[in-house]
């Protein structure tokens, strides 16, 4: 185990350079910001004289020299609509967009486990079927269109959530609800997809043919064996809920990385950009490794060559 | 962990060994199409979104570019104030509803079909690329796809695309760009397993070179597992589309696509719904669709879940 | 046993989330129990008309603004959606008065000496907001800042004074590089709130970035980005007892349909830039309606002049214009919201003429005689550039202006483009033929307003005529102001002939209210406390 992580550990170096070579290109090719800092009424002497005092005019080689020198000891530069330290001002940030991007995963989770064992225990039933056509209608819907349609039904008609920001419980429900139907529904067709492999095995068919009853092999037998996938989609989830945020905060106004990503694009402030792809990276490959480590936890047998 | 879905219900093998014994492909393809319901009613949704995007122009009852400012949000027929005339209604600029979903047809599975292709085509020949020759290049393949995969595609779309500005030409590129890995990932899996088995190395024990090695053996058999994955990317393709279009980065008018549609349409969710709901039941009956045949490709593609099943 | 560990992991995570959440909701102060509505009103105790809508505590007002502010730094940003805040929290020297005149502020009196020398008393006993007075060291403070650090985006707006003179605790005077008949504009824009010397040079600028202090009505209290702006009264602002609200909340809430159903729910009692396609809704919803006012700013269609385009022919030029029914655009598009215009500079600058408002030209026969005439009898064929998503309802704009064009036989090649991409173009005059765009005017004087037509701002138009440049160049420095008013007027002419651009409409700024306030958008599009009122 302990090989087989330093070794997991040590792939992680080339990732993350080979990232940041594909943002340093992305910056480059982005250009300079002065004329979005710059009102539309701006003259040609103002944008001159602005890009000349922010050093926008050294050469290719020098920008890059102090972009990979930077990177390395994590300084993306200030951003030049916060005036501050980009990575700081990320970070500042990543708490609220984890904090919806776990609740959201506990409700994928929630309606994915039970609804996936079921359909899949009754499989070619009524149930089944519902529940497959639920989980292709999830995935079938643009979230932010889930979100606006929530909102409307649920805060603007019924008045049961509040409408959008983040403060109390119940704010985070309908932003979860939107980021995680999607999940739920990719999650209720893999454990679905899953659990009939696994009953079909040996094992579990001896425990059948031995006369257990139907519900305890399910659970007993067959969940169990289930769980490792179910992990292992969790982690691999990560970098679509990310994704998902993106979306999902915007439209409940939701202060999380998401939302200064692509306030940032748009005002090309590239110093956060930076920042927040590397933030999101790095999230991404260190719940994927977390989830080789559950994975083992949870099943011994498993061998790392 | 797997990525064999289900057997189709009511599909069984025996039924479609059965089945296999017909002479003519085609024929023996659509009998076991006729076999799963939802497979059906997948390659009926298809066929009729593609029908409806190649005929387009026959089909749709006015110029989907007309405007009318006197007559914008007309409801539809069946609404008060609806007319005949206009029987999905008409948008924000009075221009026909029902003829800009059919023309919107056009450009929703342009982009489907094509990005996936670009995505396809990259992912394919770096897949097999990496997976024939590993060592050095596996690893560096592999790298980047762990790179790419660490970072969220709508993410890497909306940055790109936020800086050079989006086109359909663009549009199409970058999400190829994106989207390659997952393809790259299978076919290097594929060719990895292949690789071992014997008529491989029987062509390699007696000369045959690498370039045929890879195109005519490993090739054709990456396809299935390859065909199914795309059929999924499409649909993946038309809700991210669609996402763009809410960042402001997707496809731009007069260049008409659900996603657009859908998105600028949310403003009138209230008031004028039909100007959201139509170009958005036509993107998820379309992903529906595309899902449903998807699956029964993969159940009767993947020789995997075949060969496991009693 | 394995199944055990997993529901362990997950009621772990559970938890953990839990946590996360109070701790969000710690910070949220003293939320009230029972009221998840609205988790920003959640000061002041005092209920005193009776308590018509539980959501809203009554000296808390709620704000729902499109985008966040930029900075404190009030010398490096140019966002009036930033400035909209600031008002509250720094004081000009001098404001406008709406009549083109201007009033003393914090200034108690000013006074032109001579062509470059303005002087000025400050009024006494002015406090910042942590008890120290303003004095004119902390005019000179401020204004060498902007007017020495080339690097802040105001620079170029305030590099006209040559030098702050202190005469006394209350005196100063301003001297300028050459004539500057519009300083006191500039001493009433974005830029140009004083800032407390002692204060930035006791704890630094960053400390003051974070903790930022004036002598307006309201006191900073918190900034949480891309969410909310927290501000307090100032119970000894030096303008007395202005206002009722004893606290103002901005929520940043991007997407225009959650903005209002926002409002429609009572999280927000004000929401900034409502789109047309929401006015029915909010209007026919009870206990909400929409409020409109007009801006600075002009919505119009660049027109590139060089040789090798078609529009450098002014008969294409006016056919374009003939071909566009401004009032079909405002009417349909815009509801009424919006008035044809011919000129840049809106009435209630310096130097608006009044025969070029709410006129327009409108004749298909004409624009197809035009274009015959010019050679284009059997079409022609232009690129449109246009923004998506900046102005209100930008896109639909275009694309009927495409439309329109092509009804007299312009085949408009209509290019939408993201935002970052279109300032580029705008900035560094890489356009083709025509694009659509909206110039403010923050300086409310005709001198703003027409400088794109100077020969100097040509890599945008490729319009240069010596005979206006003369007569700008004449109204920029002359101090007489019926002088340059007629000069103006007649440059406005000039360009109405030639026909450099082609005018749409002036702007409106719409916003969603709840019944009981008193809000009316204003010209400026800043948001003034004081100005809103319960009624």
């Amino acid at each position: 185990m302990g090989r087989y992580l330093i070794r997991r550990v040590l792939q992680v170096i080339p990732v993350l350079l080979i990232i940041s070579f594909i943002v340093f290109a992305l910056v480059y090719m982005a250009g300079d910001p002065v004329s979005l800092m710059l009102p539309e009424e701006a003259s040609q002497e103002e944008i001159d004289s602005l890009r000349e005092a922010l050093g926008l005019n050294d050469p290719l080689h020098v920008q890059y020299g102090v972009y990979i020198i930077n990177a390395l000891q994590g300084d993306f530069g200030k951003s030049y609509r916060y005036n501050q330290d980009a990575l700081s001002i990320v970070l500042e940030r990543l708490p609220q967009t984890l904090e919806l991007a776990i609740v959201s995963m506990i409700f994928a989770t929630i309606i994915a486990i039970p609804l996936g064992i079921w359909s899949a225990s009754k499989q070619n039933s009524y149930i089944d079927l519902i529940a497959t056509g639920a989980s292709v209608l999830g995935k079938a819907m643009p979230n932010f269109w889930l979100g606006i349609m929530l909102i409307l039904l649920l805060s603007v008609n019924l008045a049961i959530f509040p409408v959008s920001g983040r403060g109390t419980l119940m704010h985070i429900v309908l932003p979860a609800i939107t980021l995680g139907t999607a999940i739920a529904a990719e999650m209720t067709r893999l454990i679905r997809s899953n659990m009939i492999e696994i009953m079909q095995q040996d094992y579990v068919r001896t425990a059948k043919s031995k006369g257990q009853k139907d519900s305890i092999v399910t659970y007993r037998h067959a969940f169990k064996n289930c769980l490792i996938p179910v992990v292992t989609i969790m982690a691999l989830q990560t970098s679509g809920l990310i994704g998902g945020a993106l979306v999902t905060e915007v439209v409940f106004a939701w202060p999380g990385m998401g939302q200064l990503l692509v306030q940032a694009v748009n005002a090309r402030d590239m110093a956060i950009v930076q920042a927040c792809v590397f933030v999101i990276a790095v999230a991404v490959i260190l719940m994927n490794l977390l989830a080789d480590i559950i994975y083992r936890m949870i099943d011994p047998r498993i061998k790392y060559e | 962990m797997s990525t064999n879905s289900a057997m189709e219900p009511g599909t069984s093998m025996e039924e479609q060994f059965e089945v296999s014994k017909g002479i003519n492909p085609w024929i023996r393809w659509f009998k076991l199409l006729l076999r799963s319901k939802t497979g059906t009613t997948g390659f009926i949704i298809v066929l009729t979104v593609c029908i409806t995007a190649i005929f387009a122009p026959q089909i749709a009852p006015y110029d989907p570019d007309a405007m009318n400012p006197a007559n914008m949000n007309a409801p539809p027929v069946w609404l008060e104030g609806g007319t005949s005339a206009h029987i999905l209604g008409t948008d924000s600029l009075g221009r026909d509803m029902l003829s800009r979903v059919i023309y919107g047809s056009q450009v929703s599975l342009l982009i489907g079909v094509f990005s996936v292709i670009v995505a396809g085509s990259i992912g394919l020949v770096l897949g097999i690329l990496a997976g024939y020759y590993g060592r050095w290049i596996d690893n560096l393949l592999m790298r980047v796809v762990d790179a790419f995969l660490a970072v969220p595609n709508i993410l890497l779309l909306l940055v790109i695309l936020g800086i050079f500005g989006s086109n359909l030409i663009t549009l199409i590129l970058v999400l190829g760009v994106t989207n390659w890995v997952i393809y790259a990932r299978l076919v290097r899996g594929e060719v990895l397993t292949l690789k071992e088995r014997d008529f491989i190395r029987a062509a390699r024990s007696i000369g045959t070179n690498d370039r045929t090695i890879m195109f005519k053996h490993i090739l054709p058999n990456v396809f299935s597992s390859f065909i199914v994955i795309s059929t999924l990317s499409v649909a993946t393709t038309l809700i991210i589309e669609a996402s763009l279009s809410f960042l402001g980065l997707g496809i731009q008018p007069p260049t008409i696509s659900w996603g657009y549609m859908l998105s600028t349409g949310r403003d009138y969710l209230a008031t004028s719904w039909w100007l959201a709901t139509f170009p958005g039941l036509a993107i998820t009956i379309t992903v529906l669709g595309i899902i449903f045949l998807g699956d029964w490709l993969r159940d009767v593609l993947d020789p995997r879940s075949q060969g496991r099943r009693p | 046993m394995m199944k055990r560990r997993f529901w362990l992991m997950l009621l772990v995570l559970f938890m953990g989330t839990m946590f996360l959440a109070a701790c969000g909701g710690d910070s949220e102060e003293t939320a009230s129990p029972n009221d998840h509505e609205t988790d920003s009103d959640v000061e002041g105790e005092e209920d005193t008309d009776g308590a018509t809508d539980d959501n809203t505590e009554v000296n808390s007002l709620v704000i729902g603004v499109g985008a966040d502010m930029a900075s404190f730094d009030i010398h490096n940003h140019n966002a009036t959606n930033t400035e909209a805040i600031h008002i509250n929290i720094f004081s000009y020297l001098v404001v406008r008065d709406g009549d083109g005149g201007f009033d003393g502020y914090l200034a108690e009196s000013f006074e032109n000496v001579d062509e470059t020398t303005w002087r000025f008393v400050l009024r006494e006993g002015v406090q910042f907001h942590n008890g120290e007075e303003l004095t004119a060291e902390d005019v000179k403070f401020t204004l060498d800042r902007v007017r020495t650090d080339e690097t802040l985006i105001e620079h170029n707006n305030f590099n006209q004074i040559a030098e702050v003179n202190i005469l006394g605790d209350y005196e100063f005077e301003i001297i300028t590089e050459g004539p500057e008949p519009i300083l006191l504009n500039r001493l009433s824009k974005i830029g140009a709130g004083i800032l407390p010397k002692n204060y930035i040079e006791e704890e630094g600028w960053d400390h003051f970035l974070s903790n930022p202090i004036g002598t307006g009505p309201f006191k900073f209290n918190e900034w949480r980005r891309d969410d909310r702006v927290v501000l307090e009264r100032f119970d000894n602002y030096f303008g007395g007892d202005v206002t009722e609200w004893e606290e103002v909340v901005f929520r940043v809430i991007p997407e225009s349909s959650t903005r209002v159903n926002e409002l429609l729910t009572g999280g927000i009692q004000i929401a900034e830039n409502v789109p047309p396609a929401e006015w029915d809704r909010v209007n026919n919803n009870e206990g909400t309606s929409i409020v409109s006012g007009p801006t600075t700013r002009v919505m119009l269609l660049t027109l590139k002049q060089e040789e090798q385009y078609a529009t450098s022919d002014i008969r294409v030029r006016q056919a374009i214009d003939y071909a566009i029914n401004n009032q079909a655009i405002t009417e349909h598009v815009l509801a009424g919201k919006g008035t044809p215009i011919q000129s840049r500079v809106t009435p209630g600058s310096t130097g608006a003429h009044p025969d070029l408002y709410d006129v327009y030209n409108f004749d298909q026969e004409k624009a197809r005689a035009l274009l015959e005439e010019a050679g284009y009898g059997d079409g022609l064929e232009i690129t449109f550039n246009s923004p998506q998503g900046r102005y209100m309802m930008d896109t639909e704009v275009a694309e009927l202006i495409r439309g329109m064009l092509s009804e007299v036989g312009i085949t408009a090649n209509l290019e939408f483009m993201e935002w970052s991409n279109f300032v580029d173009m705008h900035s560094n005059g890489t356009n083709e033929e025509m694009y659509l765009v909206g110039l403010g005017n923050s300086m409310f004087d005709a001198a703003l307003g027409m400088t794109s037509f100077h020969s100097r701002a040509a890599h945008r138009s490729g319009y240069a005529n010596p005979e206006l440049d003369a007569l700008l160049d004449a109204a920029e420095t002359n101090m007489d102001p019926e002088e340059r008013h007629e000069l103006y007027l007649e440059a406005q002419e000039i360009v109405v002939r030639d026909m450099p651009f082609v005018f749409l409409y002036q702007v409106e700024n719409i916003s969603g209210i709840t019944d009981g306030i008193d809000y009316e958008p204003s010209v400026d599009e800043l948001i003034y406390i004081p100005n809103i009122n319960r009624n």
